[in-house]
């Protein structure tokens, strides 16, 4: 796809498939309340690939798993809708919301390896999803087990239906969450870093092959990642998660092109460059992930913003919109900064070095 | 699931059984015959019948002859005659004695195995419950019940309390018709049998099946939409049965010494009565002839667990 | 470097052990069940002890009352098929399952412990021996294995005691061997070797007090282990020959006759039982306190 078909998909978008509003998904802990979801709000629309980005620990797994109430204990959904063919998944029976998984809303996860079970066959755990919501007889899933293993590009597919997931390589190991993931035809496939354990060369084309059932067969695809480049590679549209919130959203190449809130700048800042110069390449992000037990006050991020300012310190930005389809929640914005700090120029990336609110200058 | 590795495997393993059956019937021979006394000990004969006997017998010939026979004759699986009935060859009825052990013994193993993983299963998905805290204690409730005394209390709740309090309309049957028991008989030996290593299956169970549901691909069952009765079963059982599996060696050897005690409770004319019999008589050929098939039947046991292995786990071959 | 290495040797206990007992003993008291086993045993012990010098009735004399007569105001349990009094009899076999049970474990520790340190600590080829004995002794059947044992040595309490501690030695043979070879790689064991300790010094001074915790644990199991097996060989009548009461001859024999007189039964089942849970409540109770991190 070239950039202005893209930019033109996600211009012209009907109505949402799947629709979640101000989500909160919190773990109770002996120190505290943990807000590993915190008030998430976002649209899902038919056949597109929505990525969701952020560094490890941001809430992007507990965001995937909420959906589909899968949250492991100690969480709990504490609020919020997800709302699916005109219910809300949060209220529906225990019932009804299994019917759901795996027939119309699909996951696949990070490993393969501990993902899939070791004592069944590969292609007895794929039959098992068609079979669990009565979508074909022994008979059908088997044979659409094997399409399926084809399907997802693994070779001599008829013989490996029989085989356990230890005979297989990471790579096919994927292949085949994959395709349990489809087994359904579901109108929804969400994907938590399914490349993360993989090789670099079977990482891309686990993408490609993603990216292909995308087009074919026009599941929407939620991409979890913590990688810039897979969602350069494959999305649409894109959210960057920050501490349980979502700090920016919008189309792909107009966030990368031009992306306005902090965070995101310096995400896309630490992709390496092949033309980058040595300084600009190792120009990352400073400091650690914020603490979810006790978030930081103001903008989660303000502890290792380079753009902050007073105001970051003890109010929360909300997500605005700052350009046509693309939603940031930030203050300053990095038009501004780079109208006024010199973002462009930057060098120093501590907290508060372009602003001059550097930590010595804050009064506790 | 049985590959050709594995039945090479299996042929070994019965070798080895041999061998070691072979090995523990010398000792004993070896330990039986250094008693001081003789073997006629029980007979009460005298002057030439005795020294006939003696003879009958082979036992006046050097004891390394009678261990060469000894060996032959196990050689081809003649375990001798018994002193007390003389003519009587033992092999025939340590045979039949070993099939009425087994036979006892599978049913006391479904019943171990069988609550054992009931109990550890519920107490796991019931973790930290009033059900798993009664689960728990009862289990070492359970196994520091020695099984003549659960055999005790049986006995006295089914065979007579109950018998009495519906005056003879219900009532479990105590005893061992024929051979092979009946289906009404079999139960509560069975259970007493099982019981004390059930708590210990249900113990391991919880353990593992805790571990087991914390598991990704429990998360992976649970996202296809499986019912949470099969994720617990067919993903979780399974996978929690391999550690399970581990005990079941030092298990089934528990059940069948067990059954030493039970099988003469209940006078159920297995490999245990006999011994414990024998010992009385002083029979020391047949002492010998069941030790050996008690070694066979450990062995034996001890390979169907081996093999048990590979039927959970497809990851192991041999 | 002497210095200090001096200064670790003159110091056998690492230096986490010392808090450990009083952690544990609070931890213990904090648990009801272990609790309610020493308080149990405890009067087991007692009875035991009084039995020697004072039973209601004499153990051995026969016809002090009416054969198979049930509990009554005079015979508390009843009377045994003989005319003894059952009371007297349960009181006095409270000696034979206690002196088994230790007896059973001293000799345990006595052969399993050097045996398990030696096998850790030099490893090698007398470690592959030890090892390959573990192993071959877990696979035979322990109990048949008492019973040989008793009928070749004969019935007699000593005879008793060696035949069970020969099936179980290798529980804790194994046990401190495992120990031994993990607490041989630590720091205060290496600073102990640099220093010129013989080896017996470390064994003994070192190795032995930082492994006492799971072996006093194995050991408190291993008892109730023994009493069972007394009571299994005594049950089948190879046990200490009568008249010596012991519980699980008086089982045996009130067993036959449970129709007509079930205390004679339920009597030593119970005093049996409530002796083996206490055992093992207590076993579990030292290990959760012992080993915080165990298994469970
Ligand atoms: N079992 C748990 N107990 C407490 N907090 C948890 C647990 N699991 C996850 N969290 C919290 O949820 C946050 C989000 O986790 P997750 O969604 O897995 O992050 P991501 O997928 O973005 O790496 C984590 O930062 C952590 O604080
Ligand atoms: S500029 Fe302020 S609001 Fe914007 S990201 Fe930085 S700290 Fe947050
Ligand atoms: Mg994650």
């Amino acid at each position: 796809m070239t950039p202005s078909t893209r930019a033109d998909a996600a211009k012209r978008l009907p109505a949402p498939i799947l629709q979640v509003k101000d989500l909160q998904t919190q773990f109770l802990t002996h120190d505290g309340i943990v807000k590993a979801v915190d008030g998430v709000t976002f649209d899902l629309y038919p056949g597109e690939s929505l990525g969701i980005v952020g560094e490890s620990g941001s809430g992007k797994s507990m965001t995937a798993l909420s959906l589909l109430r899968l949250v492991p204990d100690p969480g709990k959904i504490v609020g919020g809708k997800v709302l699916f063919r005109d219910q809300d998944l949060m209220q529906i029976s225990d019932e009804e919301i299994r019917d759901i998984r795996g027939r119309d809303i699909a996951m696949i996860f990070q490993d393969p390896q501990s993902s899939l079970n070791p004592v069944l066959q590969t292609g007895f755990q794929i039959a098992e999803a068609m079979l669990a919501h009565k979508k074909a007889t022994k008979q059908q899933a088997r044979q659409r087990t094997v399409e399926l293993l084809k399907r997802v590009r693994i070779p001599a597919a008829e013989s490996r239906v029989k085989d356990y997931p230890h005979q297989l390589s990471g790579g096919m190991r994927q292949r085949a969450m994959i395709a349990m993931g489809l087994a359904n035809a579901p109108s929804i496939l969400i994907a938590d870093e399914p490349t993360t354990a993989l090789d670099v060369t079977v990482q891309a084309q686990i993408l490609e092959l993603l990216a292909d059932l995308n087009q074919e067969l026009g599941t929407a695809i939620m991409m979890i990642t913590h990688n810039m480049g897979v969602v350069a590679g494959l999305c649409t549209r894109v959210l960057v998660m920050y501490a349980g919130q979502i700090v920016e959203q919008g189309p792909v190449d107009q966030i990368f092109e031009n992306p306005q809130h902090p965070y995101t700048w310096s995400l896309l800042k630490s992709i390496p460059r092949v033309d980058a110069l040595r300084h600009e390449r190792l120009r990352s992000i400073e400091g650690l992930a914020p603490d979810l037990l006790r978030p930081p006050k103001g903008c989660r991020f303000h502890p290792r913003c380079p753009f902050r300012v007073e105001k970051c310190l003890t109010d929360l930005p909300p997500l605005t919109e700052v350009k046509p389809d693309q939603l940031a929640a930030c203050w300053v914005t990095m038009d501004r900064a780079k109208k006024e700090m010199g973002a462009d120029q930057l060098l120093d990336i501590r907290p508060g070095a372009a602003s001059g609110l550097e930590p010595g200058k804050i009064i506790p | 699931m049985f590959t050709r590795g594995t039945l090479i495997y299996i042929g070994q393993r019965l070798v080895l059984i041999v061998l070691a059956v072979l090995g523990v019937s010398s000792l004993v021979f070896l330990g039986i015959h250094r008693l001081p006394g003789d073997a006629l000990f029980s007979e009460h004969l005298h002057g030439d019948q005795y020294q006939q006997t003696l003879h009958h017998y082979g036992l006046d010939r050097p004891l390394w002859v009678q261990y060469v026979n000894f060996l032959a004759g196990m050689i081809h699986g003649d375990l001798g005659e018994s002193l007390v009935n003389r003519g009587v060859p033992i092999t025939p009825i340590v045979l039949r004695e070993m099939s009425v052990s087994a036979e006892i013994g599978l049913v006391a193993l479904i019943f171990t195995v069988g609550i054992g993983m009931t109990f550890g299963v519920v107490a796991a998905i019931r973790q930290n419950t009033w059900m798993d805290y009664v689960l728990s204690t009862t289990s070492v409730i359970g196994y520091s019940m020695p099984n003549f005394v659960i055999a005790t209390f049986l006995i006295l709740v089914f065979g007579i309390w109950l018998d009495n309090f519906t005056q003879g309309t219900f009532y479990f049957q105590i005893g061992w018709p024929g051979r092979y028991g009946s289906i009404g008989a079999i139960w509560l030996p069975a259970f007493a049998l099982g019981f004390p290593y059930a708590s210990i299956v249900a113990r391991l169970t919880r353990a593992s099946m805790l571990e087991v549901i914390r598991q990704d691909y429990i998360r992976t069952a649970r996202a296809k939409g499986l019912r949470e009765a099969v994720i617990m079963v067919r993903h979780g059982l399974r996978n929690a049965l391999i550690p399970v599996i581990t005990i079941l060696g030092p298990l089934v050897i528990g059940i069948i010494t067990g059954g030493v005690v039970i099988e003469n409770i209940f006078g159920i004319p297995g490999l245990g009565k006999e011994f414990a019999n024998s010992i009385l008589n002083r029979d020391y050929n047949i002492v010998i002839g069941v030790f050996t098939g008690y070694a066979a039947l450990v062995g034996l046991a001890n390979l169907g667990v081996d093999l048990l292995y590979v039927v959970i786990d497809p990851r192991i071959r041999y | 470097m002497a210095a200090t290495a001096a200064a670790v040797v003159t110091r056998p206990i690492a230096p986490e052990q010392a808090s450990l007992w009083s952690d544990a003993w609070r931890r213990l008291r904090r648990n009801r069940l272990a609790l309610a086993g020493v308080i149990y045993l405890t009067l087991v012990v007692i009875v035991a002890l009084v039995s020697a010098v004072w039973t209601p009735y004499s153990t051995f004399q026969v016809g002090v009352g009416i054969p198979y007569a049930a509990p009554n105001a005079h015979h508390l349990l009843g009377v045994d098929g003989l005319g003894r009094d059952t009371l007297s009899r349960l009181m006095a076999g409270a000696q034979i399952s206690l002196i088994v049970g230790i007896g059973t474990q001293i000799l345990v520790l006595a052969v399993g412990v050097p045996i398990g340190l030696a096998a850790g600590y030099f490893r090698g080829a007398f470690d592959q021996v030890v090892t390959f004995l573990i192993n071959l002794f877990y696979g035979i059947p322990d109990l048949l294995v008492a019973l040989i044992l008793v009928f070749l040595l004969g019935p007699s309490l000593t005879n008793i005691i060696i035949a069970i501690a020969v099936t179980r030695w290798m529980d804790m043979a194994r046990l401190v061997r495992g120990q031994t070879l993990s607490l041989r790689e630590r720091e205060f064991i290496e600073a102990a070797r640099a220093a010129g300790a013989k080896p017996a010094k470390i064994l003994f001074g070192h190795i032995l007090p930082n492994a006492l915790g799971p072996i006093i644990v194995q050991a408190t199991f291993g008892v109730p282990a023994a009493i069972l097996f007394e009571a299994f060989l005594s049950f089948l009548g190879l046990g200490v020959p009568p008249p010596t009461p012991t519980w699980g001859g008086m089982a045996a024999e009130g067993i036959v006759t449970i129709r007509i007189s079930p205390a004679m039964v339920i009597a030593p089942s119970i005093a049996l039982s409530l002796t083996l849970m206490a055992f093992n409540f207590l076993g579990d109770g030292l290990r959760d306190a012992l080993d915080p991190r165990g298994r469970r």
